[in-house]
């Protein structure tokens, strides 16, 4: 799990146009995702290192529970 | 065939046909749920539809043990043919042909689903709108086929299960969420503590990565930056 060296970063990023407001994904990546006042999802622009297992887990299970497929994992190559 | 005319085949064969029946009512049951938004609170949204995904599964093996021992059966002439095409069979024709019409139904609903990140999500809604179908016709192959479903207790469970998939039927259709639908309060602004002064929280809660310091104050409206959506070097892919 750990052994491979990760570099770079990801950043979940949403559909606005599937997205229709269910709000899961803001319960299964509460650290990447909060809700608007209207339930759609302010995700965070900040690359998050792929060093971050946690992080990146929880983005996935984000991205698997979509209802309407509407997440998606960009990978952003480290910048050095 | 020594042991295929065995009693214990159909006696199989009932029971899952019935504890499918159930199963499947729940999934129903559940994929309402996640549709009108329930959840959130006790419960999270995500959890009941991860339910509604596993419960699905299960009720699929059931459906498969009792199509597998109805055709293993010798008893009753049933065909492999006659649990997709409809009309084929010589045993109760019209109902296990209502039961092949109703299992093709359930597998476009399950196929579409393992192919769900393949297809478009319109696609995929699409076909989940006829799983209310291929519950209505499995209902009926439930009272047609059934040996069970006219005596007392299996007619009341197939009363039972179809009453609560009507009900969830009329309360899909008459109490549809609002496209806005709120924070769930396992959203981590959902209770925000008391913001010290104006209306903003300036809670982050972005793991190790620390909040942008306040030195160029830029007119955002919270406490995630709003820049670009992305990087640009996918422009012009949607």
């Amino acid at each position: 799990m750990g052994i491979r060296r990760r570099s770079g970063g990801f950043v979940l990023s949403v559909n606005p146009i599937l997205c229709d407001g269910f709000g899961h994904c803001a319960e299964l990546a509460p650290d990447l995702v909060h809700l608007d006042e209207w339930g759609y999802p302010i995700i965070t622009t900040i690359p998050v290192p792929l060093s971050n297992l946690a992080a990146l887990e929880s983005a996935r299970y984000a991205v698997r529970g979509c209802p309407r497929q509407a997440l998606r994992i960009d990978r952003i190559s480290d910048p050095s | 065939m020594i042991a295929l005319t065995s009693p214990y085949l159909w006696y199989t064969t009932r029971a899952t046909g019935m504890v499918a029946m159930v199963l499947f009512t729940i999934v129903v049951a559940l994929g309402t749920l996640v549709a009108n938004r329930i959840g959130g609170t006790i419960i999270g949204r995500f959890e009941i539809n991860e339910l509604h995904r596993s419960m699905s599964i299960v009720a699929i093996v059931f459906l498969a043990i009792h199509i597998a021992t109805t055709v293993l059966d010798s008893y009753v002439p049933t065909g492999v043919i006659s649990i997709f095409v409809p009309m084929t069979s010589i045993y109760k024709r019209v109902p296990v042909g209502v039961g092949a019409v109703a299992l093709d139904l359930i597998l476009a609903v399950w196929i579409s689903s393992l192919l769900k990140v393949r297809i478009a999500n319109t696609t995929w809604r699409f076909i989940h709108w006829f799983s209310w179908l291929g519950f209505a016709t499995s209902i009926v192959h439930a009272f047609l086929t059934g040996t069970d479903s006219r005596k007392s207790w299996g007619l009341v469970l197939v009363v039972a299960c179809s009453s609560v998939v009507f009900v969830a039927a009329l309360w899909r259709y008459l109490g549809r969420p609002a496209r806005a639908a709120g924070r769930t309060a396992l959203s981590p602004l959902a209770a925000p503590p008391a913001p010290p002064s104006g209306g903003r929280t300036t809670a982050t809660r972005l793991g190790s990565v620390p909040p942008p310091p306040p030195a160029a104050p830029r007119p955002s409206t919270g406490p995630f930056p709003r820049g670009p959506q992305r990087p640009s070097n996918k422009k012009g892919r949607r």
